[in-house]
């Protein structure tokens, strides 16, 4: 009698087993979207899964930000649909993509500059993108041969797993090394709030990521806001990629969302948040 | 169901044969740490030996250039090594005395309805996860070390030596005293304990002005993580060193508080040395939590790939190889097979080892005071 | 050393020794005690009609007449503010150059902090992004803002050996004479009317989803994420784990094999936990593929591995507390060692082994290194069960990270880290505390 009870109850569990894991199969992967990448396209990236998870609730839009280096990663092992970059692909992961049979197309959904952002106390308004370079290289150590006062500059830099980490090296280090004095964090938000909680700080973010809290100085005498960047008068502005496996299919829902940012509410979302749409709705 | 009470041959061989089976199908199972950690061994040796083969082992070692981002890039790894030795060294200043002493206090000189309370304590401190350590490093002491840094430094400093300068006072000019004759003995006391008691005060205002004026630039510096790693290092070292002082048993207390011995000199002159491997190995643990972790270094050392100048100015940010790990992974690759995915298992191959051989040495150290013991 | 002195010593050893324990529950109570009172400020808080108008918008919670009447009194409370505003901007509109030079930009900059404050206007067009399309829903982020609209922040930077000094102006000075300048002491004296503030018990922060990147809504996503972590974890740790530990403590003599496998189980337990996550990215991913991409479950078997020795640890020691007379009696009635086992020894250890379940439990709960590349996503949906086998969850620790560094907005959702992390905390302790109350009863039992 004992066996024959335990006997069943084995049977029921494995049935009962069997029936939850049966849906797996059923569960096409075409109600989920994995969004990852980078940190300076996560807020849009967020805004965007929250509006489109909105309209359609049986989708479930999952976003990382754990830099583009990763993001570009993911898209080429096939574990994401959707890669956020705030820089293009590199060629090393071009050619790995193609080997691995997966071909990247890159979608610019915003327009970005990188501010150049100091704590509001500090006295200085404006640098060169010469200036930026030696403070970032080291050659200029301390506020005071900037007109400042004697305080040595705190250098705060982006990860080297970030995209903007790599725009700032190829349009105003050229290349160069920096300084080994430099603290490293891990995303915008993070350099945003040591600068502001440090007064000699001086680190670079993108545009969507300054408020009031900390000060971006002119770049050769431009400002950086959205009419600046478009005209290409900001000396250090980059577009912002979301980047795909060859084109989606059409009707499907990474198609759509994909494609939000040509809507007038998607231009409304990159607006808001802080970046600069592609076109004016 | 009716059960034979004399067992047949056959019955007695398919017994033996079953037990035999069952003892060997546990045993695998068992063996399924064994497999995982030869598993973690070989994963992360598997990916680590390329990027020796690429670069080889000097620039990593020797190094302090950590430009792994380049398009020549640099692997210099020694700011990085010195950055977990630093903070992990002053991790142990913090917490081996203070574990040692509050060990001694839970095991000896605390009642037993206080140790009840104390207990639990140590457990919560024990329990609580390294996230939250490294949120409250970075959003509560980074700001307060970088806008009254000097203040905190010096209170902790007062913390810390007021105790001691009190008791070091008491006891010299004791001490001192006792020397003189029995008459001058009670002036003599109060004379030195003002002398001393005078100059202490001065050293310790001294200090404590010069840490009030030291500048600090940066909240999130190896001073900001040490302090928090020994309070996450504390409770291990608390408990374990407390089980090795309760191991030593009361026979050796009992016979040297009847030779005439203070409960202090007991603890010091017998205890502690008769439990000296546990208490080793207690600290090994600690070192070992210390070294390990991740989110606090992570977040609050700030990561700047630097030997400080001076090597003990721990003002300044460093970078730990658990950091780098947490911080680069995203730009692994490990399909263009760059060196920049595997020397970050090199990194984790690097930890594993130190672990591996903590471990060992401290299981060995405990393994011979058994023996010794007898 | 005289015997005066050393009994001086003793005294102040003793001293010593318990000042170090007081310093260790000292930083204790530093560490929880902003942690518990910033935290609480996610669950008790002073709401305003703004944050009313919300829940009854977007969550269908509260009396619908009331929160209409209330926001019809803020309205008329807020009329006279906005209609300067909008008086204002007509005149902008008609002046000439000089004029519109002198106060268009600071005009701009005045109306958004007031809407930042108030929510747009009644009448213009509504943000998409839901945090711009109400205004303050807490009275303490309100007053902040009230601040900034009433003073600017200017620096004085004459002091040349110095960094710039804040100096708090008042904005009115910048439009004297124009008709502006009674909206500042209006909008001063008049606020709480415009806001209503009342004492507001959000339990559902716990339940509900986040709305706009955490604006607004709850951490019921993060929460479920980590539940599911720490029980898939215990899943697949606590048989493993029994099974060894009833190995070694009953069948286990003294080979080598044995040895070796009590040094491999302490060493697992040392092995630092970022080292874990990278074993768990390079095997249970990318080569034996249990999920496509992350996963809860490569998550939970990440943390499964992690748990384990403690599981062992603490299982074996269970076991072998349990008295050596209980095996006896049992196997003296004839019953075979694994029917010992089975049915004597491990209920009889079964209070012992909950507890190390238990406190397994809270540290597959906490950690975060294993999960940053085998489960954690920063934003997604609460999952099904079945769910879980194939996709990504956020869970508490990794999105207290998140949040603390990576976010746009990290000023204006502290409310909401500190909240996580209350709840982070309180999950854990509960659960050590549950374990301890356990281990207490054991040895009571056994005592007594």
């Amino acid at each position: 009698m004992n066996r024959f009870r335990s006997a069943l109850m084995t049977i029921a569990l494995a049935a009962v087993l069997c029936v939850s894991f049966m849906p797996v199969a059923g569960f096409a992967q075409a109600n989920k979207i994995i969004v990852d990448g980078s940190t300076t396209v996560g807020p849009i990236a967020k805004a965007f899964a929250e509006y489109y998870m909105s309209k359609n609730p049986g989708v479930n839009i999952t976003v990382s930000e754990s830099g583009s280096g990763n993001g570009a990663k993911s898209l080429i092992n096939g574990t994401c649909d959707i890669a956020t970059m705030s820089r293009f692909m590199k060629d090393e992961e071009f050619k790995a993509a193609v080997a691995k049979g997966v071909y990247p197309l890159g979608t610019v959904i915003a327009v970005d500059g990188l501010a150049v952002i100091v704590h509001p106390s500090c006295p200085v308004q404006a640098l060169t993108t010469d200036q930026i370079r030696d403070i970032y290289t080291g050659t200029i150590t301390n506020w005071k041969e900037l007109g400042g006062p004697n305080v040595p500059i705190v250098l705060i830099s982006r990860d080297t797993n970030s995209g903007t980490y790599e725009s700032f090296e190829a349009l105003v280090l050229n290349k160069q090394k920096i300084s080994d004095r430099a603290e490293y964090v891990g995303s915008g938000g993070a350099i945003r709030s040591r600068v502001q909680s440090t007064p000699a700080a001086i680190g670079y973010v993108g545009l969507g990521f300054v408020d009031k809290t900390v000060k971006a100085l002119k770049v050769n005498n431009v400002y950086p806001d959205p009419a600046t960047v478009t005209s290409g008068l900001y000396p250090i502005a980059r577009p912002l990629f979301m980047f795909t496996n060859g084109y989606p299919k059409m009707g499907s829902h990474l198609y759509s969302f994909l494609n939000l940012y040509l809507t007038q509410k998607g231009q409304q979302i990159i607006e808001e948040i802080g970046f600069v749409p592609v076109t004016k709705y | 169901m009716q059960r034979q009470l004399l067992i047949s041959k056959g019955a007695r061989r398919f017994n033996r044969l079953g037990a035999l089976f069952g003892h060997s199908l546990l045993g695998a199972i068992a063996s399924s740490s064994v497999i995982a950690l030869l598993f973690i061994f070989y994963f992360i040796m598997r990916d680590a030996l390329p990027f020796f083969r690429i670069e080889g082992v000097r620039e990593f070692f020797t190094s302090t250039h950590w430009y792994p981002s380049r398009d020549a890039p640099e692997f210099g790894a020694l700011a990085i090594f010195v950055g977990s030795a630093l903070v992990t060294l002053g991790a142990s200043i913090v917490a081996v005395p203070l574990g040692i002493l509050a060990a001694l206090c839970l095991s000896d000189i605390l009642p037993f309805s206080v140790r009840q309370v104390a207990k639990p304590v140590i457990e919560m401190l024990a329990a609580i996860p390294s996230v939250v350590f490294g949120f409250f490093a970075l959003v509560v002491f980074a700001p307060l070390l970088q806008t009254h840094g000097g203040s905190i430094i010096a209170a902790g400093a007062w913390i810390v030596f007021a105790p001691l300068g009190l008791v070091a006072v008491a006891v010299s000019s004791d001490a001192a005293a006792s020397r003189l004759p029995l008459k001058a003995r009670a002036a003599g006391r109060v004379g030195a304990a003002v002398l001393m008691g005078s100059l202490a005060i001065l050293a310790l205002l001294a200090l404590t002005g010069f840490l009030n004026r030291l500048p600090v630039s940066t909240g999130t510096n190896a001073f900001n993580v040490s302090i928090i790693l020994g309070i996450m290092a504390l409770p291990t070292i608390v408990s374990v060193s407390e089980d090795a002082l309760n191991a030593v048993g009361r026979e050796l207390r009992e016979g040297s508080y009847a030779l005439g011995a203070t409960r202090a000199e007991t603890l010091l002159k017998v205890v502690v040395p008769a439990a000296a491997s546990g208490i080793l190995a207690a600290v090994i643990l600690g070192v070992m939590r210390a070294v390990g972790e991740t989110m606090v270094v992570w977040m609050a050392s700030g990561n700047a790939a630097r030997i400080p100048s001076p090597w003990f100015n721990v003002l300044e940010p460093v970078r730990t190889l658990t950091a780098t790990i947490a911080g680069d992974m995203g730009e692994a690759d490990q399909v263009t097979g760059s060196a920049r995915y595997h020397v970050l298992f090199a990194m984790a191959l690097c930890l594993l080892a130190f672990a591996f051989i903590m471990n060992l040495v401290s299981e060995y150290v405990v393994r011979r005071s058994r023996k010794m013991r007898g | 050393m005289e015997l005066g002195t050393r009994r001086l010593f003793n005294r102040s050893f003793s001293f010593v020794s318990i000042a170090a324990i007081v310093l260790m529950s000292l930083s204790l109570v530093v560490l929880l005690g902003p942690i518990v009172i910033k935290g609480s400020k996610a669950f008790v808080f002073y709401g305003t009609i703004e944050y009313r108008e919300l829940m009854l918008d977007r969550f269908s919670r509260g009396n619908r007449a009331a929160v209409e009447a209330e926001k019809a009194r803020a309205e008329a409370a807020r009329k006279p503010v906005l209609d300067l505003i909008r008086g204002f901007e007509a005149q902008l509109d008609t002046a000439d150059a000089d004029f519109r030079r002198r106060y268009r930009d600071d005009f701009n900059e005045l109306k958004s902090l007031v809407l930042e404050l108030l929510g747009p206007m009644p009448g213009e067009s509504e943000p998409v992004l839901m945090r711009q399309q109400y205004g303050q829903t807490r009275w303490d982020r309100a007053r902040i803002k009230l601040d900034g609209v009433l003073y600017v922040e200017e620096y004085n930077y004459s002091d040349p050996t110095k960094m710039g000094v804040k100096v708090l102006k008042p904005r009115v000075d910048r439009f004297r004479g124009t008709s502006l300048e009674p909206l500042f002491g209006a909008l001063e004296h008049g606020v709480k009317d415009m806001l209503q503030p009342r004492l507001t018990w959000y339990w559902r922060f716990l339940f509900d989803g986040s709305h706009d990147s955490h604006f607004f809504g709850g951490i019921w996503p993060e929460m479920l994420g980590t539940i599911y972590l720490a029980l898939g974890a215990m899943l697949f740790a606590v048989p493993l784990g029994i099974i060894t530990a009833i190995y070694l403590a009953e069948y286990a003599g003294e080979s080598h094999f044995v040895s070796m496998l009590r040094t491999c189980i302490s060493s697992l337990a040392g092995v630092p936990s970022i080292v874990f996550g990278l074993f768990g990215l390079a095997f249970f991913i990318n080569t034996i593929k249990v999920s496509q991409s992350k996963s809860v479950l490569a998550g939970a078997l990440t943390l499964a591995v992690l748990v384990l020795p403690t599981v062992i640890r603490a299982s074996e020691e269970a076991i072998k507390a349990v008295p050596l007379t209980y095996k006896e009696a049992s196997m003296s009635l004839g019953a075979s060692r694994w029917r010992t086992i089975l049915t004597v020894i491990l209920p009889a250890a079964l209070p012992g082994v909950l507890t190390s379940i238990i406190i397994s439990m809270g540290r597959a709960a906490g950690e975060t290194a294993p999960i940053i590349f085998t489960a954690a996503v920063s934003v997604g949906k609460p999952l099904a069960v079945w769910q879980t086998l194939a996709q990504p969850t956020p869970a508490l620790p990794w999105n207290i990270y998140n949040l603390a560094t990576e976010h746009q907005a990290i000023d204006e959702i502290r409310h909401v880290q500190y909240g996580m992390v209350l709840t982070l905390v309180v999950l854990v302790l509960a659960l050590n505390l549950t374990a301890i109350i356990i281990r207490a009863r054991i040895s009571k039992k056994l005592r007594g």
